[in-house]
């Protein structure tokens, strides 16, 4: 009952009313009024014969014939609600310019894309369909109008592989494109396919292990790049009955050699910071950075760290507007000579480099050794010798049928 | 809610009785006796404030008082500081410390 008469209180207060006072014959007044239904509330006696009462304007409008009917006199008192207070404003262009201004910016702002989520992917998938999202030029700060949830999701499915099923979801500013991963298919092996194994590399044979073929090497085994290695033809016992042929199956561990050479250098260029800094400040809105005064490129050669200053709004919303501030650090570059041991530490982390390029992911690293050689010409190298330990069968499918 | 029903000899005016037809029907089928006829429902909560259904209009207001006529009589309500809160076609709300609700008065 109390939030109904406040709700009647404000609907009131919206479309205006006026308090009038009202004399003589005001029993009358208010009788004919109801029976036209003019809706009065708050009547208070003022004095032996003068009532004060509040009307609504449209009733106010009515009231004139009935009071001219009751012979009771009304006058105003005071104008009230939002109707009579806009009126004020009538006159002040300024005011009603901003008004709009400010209704404007609210249907723009509202009919944008202020937040892209992205869930059930890892980092990598996600710049993936952020990618797909830059093409359709798609970002904050879009508009909403012209986006279509399900061309942008059957897109992303699409052109983004390992995405089985996308959903994009726009409510209010925010969209969320949820993903669903495809679960990767394991390998088939397809036994109908008839194949020999051979060597992937050269190594020295550890250990054989056979599912399926006839094994034409053995453990202590030297072997080159490509010599075969399980041989899926089965010759039978009786030559009468032929071969058969099989799909070769079975893992063959060997030590393997990799090495790689690196030029020593004794000089380095070594980049020192002189101490010297130098800050750059951008006001970032949506995915713009606008740059403050007193920015400028401070040094001949610099490193630059820049970090984002996010701002929190209320309830704990993200908005895209924010500082970033760009930190410039002058640095220096000097020729460094370094010590036999200093270059060769230093070349040999170069050789690991290299070489964990090199090597198969399923390998074993068994030993590591390190030669320096020099050359006629005096320069000095270092070679980096690594034993392994992995599988180098190969699948090679057989000729014939 | 309260609800007084005075019966005085002085009758101004001839009436069918106290119970016209809509109401023995409605207490026949024994349904809500503020469902059928026009007499007036007063309700009152608190003191406060008084609500009156089904009335004819107003008589009188003064300071003070408030008189409403109604189809089963006039209902005269005293107190202090009385003032009419809302007035409609069907019903009235009486504001104010209210002290009495008399029946033909």
């Amino acid at each position: 009952m109390a939030a109904l008469m406040f709700l009647v209180h404000l609907w009131n207060y919206i479309r205006g009313y006026v308090i009038i006072i009202a004399k003589g014959g005001v029993e009358r007044f208010i009788n004919i009024c109801t029976r036209r239904q003019i809706l009065l509330w708050d009547i208070t006696r003022q004095d032996s014969d003068s009532v004060v009462m509040k009307a609504s304007l449209r009733g106010f409008m009515l009231m004139r014939p009935a009071a001219r009917k009751s012979g009771c006199r009304i006058r105003i008192m005071k104008k009230c609600g939002l109707p009579f207070l806009l009126n004020r404003f009538r006159r002040r262009q300024g005011f009603k310019a901003g008004l709009i201004f400010f209704a404007v910016l609210i249907v723009l702002f509202t009919s944008m894309i202020w937040e892209i989520e992205i869930e059930g992917c890892s980092g990598d998938v996600a710049r993936q369909i952020m990618k797909v999202l830059e093409d359709r030029n798609i970002g904050r700060g879009s508009f909403k109008m012209g986006l279509d949830p399900r061309s942008i999701a059957s897109d992303i499915q699409m052109n983004v592989d390992e995405v089985a099923w996308a959903g994009v979801h726009i409510q209010g500013v925010k969209m969320t494109i949820s993903v669903r991963n495809i679960t990767p298919r394991p390998e088939v092996v397809d036994e109908s396919q008839y194949c020999n194994l051979v060597a992937e590399r050269d190594g020295l044979i550890t250990k054989v292990e056979v599912l399926a073929g006839t094994l034409k090497v053995r453990e202590g085994d030297t072997v080159t790049k490509g010599q075969l290695l399980v041989s899926g033809t089965l010759e039978s016992q009786k030559p009468e009955f032929g071969a058969k042929n099989v799909h070769a199956l079975g893992r063959i561990t060997a030590r393997t050699w990799y090495e790689t050479k690196v030029l020593l250098s004794y000089e380095y260029t070594k980049r020192i910071r002189t101490g010297r800094t130098h800050e750059n400040t951008y006001i970032r809105i949506l995915n713009m950075k606008i740059g403050l005064f007193g920015n400028r490129e401070a040094f001949e050669m610099y490193d630059s760290v820049s970090y984002d200053k996010m701002v929190k709004g209320p309830f704990n919303t993200e908005i895209p507007i924010g500082l970033t501030v760009e930190k410039l650090y002058e640095v220096e570059e000097k020729k460094v000579r370094l010590s036999a041991e200093e270059a060769e530490a230093f070349a040999l982390e170069k050789a690991r480099l290299a070489l964990s390029r090199e090597l198969s992911p399923d390998c074993k690293v068994l030993d590591e050794r390190v030669n320096i050689l020099k050359s006629e010409t005096g320069d000095a190298w270092l070679q980096l010798i690594v034993e392994c330990e992995e599988d180098i069968a190969g699948r090679e499918p057989l000729g014939g049928d | 809610m309260k609800r007084a029903r005075k019966e005085t000899d002085k009758d101004r005016k001839p009436r069918r009785g106290i119970l016209g037809i809509g109401e023995k029907l409605a207490e026949l089928f024994e349904l809500p006796p503020d469902m059928f006829g026009n007499r007036p429902k007063v309700t009152a909560v608190g003191r406060g404030e008084v609500l009156i259904e089904n009335f004819k209009g107003i008589m009188d207001f003064q300071e003070g008082m408030v008189r409403i006529n109604t189809s089963t009589g006039v209902i005269r309500i005293t107190g202090s500081g009385i003032t009419i809160k809302e007035i409609t076609n069907e019903s009235v709300i009486i504001g104010g410390k209210i002290s009495n609700i008399d029946y033909d008065a």
